[in-house]
């Protein structure tokens, strides 16, 4: 059985069989006295496009951090899938992607290309994320969103098995942020397993799965309209404010930060 | 196909070395560094290579290691500030690769700028007509161009110890201001600070005159200018206690390869991904 999302993918079915690029089995990790991320763990299946959502403070850069192997976590285990030819294991686009100003936009792919192993496609990379216009634009000459489209690009250079990409429609315009979203779904179409950080709901509810992350701890995780139909919500958006409201210890939503809707009471 | 090591280390020399000829501030300080040079060789009239090289130590020794710092105190630290050092981790590039390149390509662009001006300038011994020869040049054993072609592969040697410190000063920087004041803070010591010590040590009595060569050569400046007076100007008294010149080569090496195995090692931590 499959599902079809708004992209026009097809969702893995419940039945097909399960391979899971990355694993993450407990992972705890303390800033000082401040404990960030607390006993998290969840997994996502190769070819799927899986969204980690969350409050803003809720660990979601550190959790990306430490399955990059950027920071090592106090305890806990990330299992991720072998390396492509070209030598990378994870593509990674930050939550602020920044390049050095002086270079172009086919400058700065070739640079990264230039590190792999064999060689990699940079103009069909460019051409991919829909830069192949502005290829010879100097990078500070680029606007916030195509910024944000070349540094997908270098996050998928030497075709990753696992893409991580880091609030990537922050910012964006609906136009934008709905290109990135098919970016995404075509990578997973392709075999790429990504995981994106977003507050975007509208566009997380269109990913084969949601892992809700608050407090440092994974709250919720599975298809959206599982995860949904799991606290009786109506959507996503819903399902999100009652998991982390209830995290914050009161299932009525923590009094001080109620969510006014125009013609409604609050959320 | 595995990529050989020296392409990944020749594509990040070659992006170090774009950054900085596209850079208004290298354009700035390489003219600016010319300027003064070339100033000061047409004002001393040397009339001699020999005093050349004796007009322009104490300036190379100021100036070579303030285009270093400026060239270099922000070349690891501005990718870490971009967030591109996350990034570049995530490709199969190792970090000695990586410091090594981005050292070789801002060392390279610093050579350009400090060694052009100097043997430019060295046009001006032959065009002064040696009208007002000092001691120094009425010597014909003493007075030649390969003397001042030492001199040059010297403050070449130099340039790249301090290039490689503010290397090492960018990897361990966290930010920029704290980049900025470390390199203005050795930059300060290199001049005046090591040397000043080993003055009030030896009034003090702390410092014996028979350790002086020795310890003159653990300070790069110092042992620069000892390998300068030894084996350029040579057999001449000049008044100025100098390192012996092995101890000086040793000491600029000790320099160079700390200072890179310092950046190699802070630049990001060892991890197994």
């Amino acid at each position: 059985m499959t599902d079809t999302s708004q992209h026009g993918r097809e969702r893995p079915s419940a039945e097909s069989p399960k391979t899971r690029a990355l694993e993450v089995e407990g992972l705890t990790h303390s800033f000082g006295a401040v404990d960030v991320l607390s006993d998290a763990s969840f997994g996502v299946e190769e070819g799927t496009v899986a969204a980690l959502v969350g409050p803003n403070g809720s660990g979601k850069t550190t959790l990306l951090r430490a399955i990059l192997g950027l920071l090592g976590p106090d305890a806990g285990s990330v299992t991720l899938p072998p390396p492509a030819p070209s030598g990378r294991r994870i593509g990674y686009l930050p939550q602020a992607p920044s390049f050095r100003p002086a270079f172009t936009v086919g400058e700065t792919l070739q640079f990264y290309a230039d590190l792999l192993d064999g060689e990699a496609n940079v103009d069909a990379t460019l051409d991919r994320v829909g830069l192949s216009a502005v290829r010879d634009r100097r990078v500070d000459a680029l606007s916030g969103g195509m910024t944000r489209l070349l540094g997908v690009g270098q996050a998928i250079l030497g075709n990753p098995p696992l893409v991580v990409l880091d609030e990537p429609t922050g910012d964006l315009d609906p136009r934008m942020t709905e290109y990135i979203f098919e970016v995404a779904a075509d990578l997973a179409d392709d075999g790429t397993t990504v995981l994106l950080a977003t507050h975007n709901l509208t566009g997380a509810a269109e990913t084969d799965a949601v892992a809700v992350l608050d407090r440092g701890r994974i709250v919720g995780s599975g298809p959206p309209e599982e995860l949904s139909a799991s606290v009786d919500a109506a959507s996503l958006r819903e399902a999100f404010l009652a998991l982390t409201a209830r995290e914050a210890g009161d299932d009525e939503g923590d009094p001080s930060i109620r969510v006014r809707t125009r013609g409604g009471d609050g959320a | 196909m595995s990529r050989p090591a020296f392409d990944r280390l020749l594509a990040v020399v070659g992006r170090e070395l774009t950054t900085v000829v596209r850079t208004r501030a290298f354009l700035a300080l390489t003219a600016g560094f010319a300027a003064v040079v070339g100033m000061l060789a047409w004002t001393a009239n040397a009339g001699g290579y020999v005093p050349l090289v004796l007009d322009l130590l104490a300036p190379v020794e100021v100036l070579v290691p303030a285009l270093a710092l400026a060239f270099g105190y922000r070349a690891l630290l501005g990718d870490d500030e971009r967030g591109e050092l996350d990034v570049v981790r995530t490709y199969p590039v190792s970090r000695a690769t990586f410091v090594f390149g981005t050292y070789l390509g801002r060392a390279s662009a610093l050579l350009v700028a400090v060694l052009v001006p100097l043997l430019a300038v060295a046009a001006v011994v032959p065009l002064s007509g040696g009208t007002e020869s000092s001691f120094l040049a009425t010597h014909a054993g003493m007075d030649s161009p390969i003397r001042y072609v030492r001199f040059v592969v010297l403050t070449a040697g130099f340039a790249l110890v301090v290039a490689a410190v503010a290397i090492a000063i960018s990897a361990t920087a966290g930010t920029a201001r704290a980049g900025l004041a470390l390199a203005t803070a050795f930059g300060v010591a290199l001049v005046l600070g090591f040397d000043a010590g080993l003055v009030a040590g030896l009034a003090g009595g702390v410092v014996p005159d028979a350790a002086l060569p020795s310890l003159l050569a653990l300070s790069p400046n110092s042992a620069f200018r000892g390998l300068v007076l030894e084996t350029v100007v040579g057999g001449v008294e000049t008044g100025t206690p100098a390192a012996s010149p092995v101890a000086g080569l040793a000491g600029l090496g000790a320099w160079l390869v700390a200072s890179l195995a310092v950046a190699v090692f802070a630049v990001w931590p060892k991890t197994d991904r």
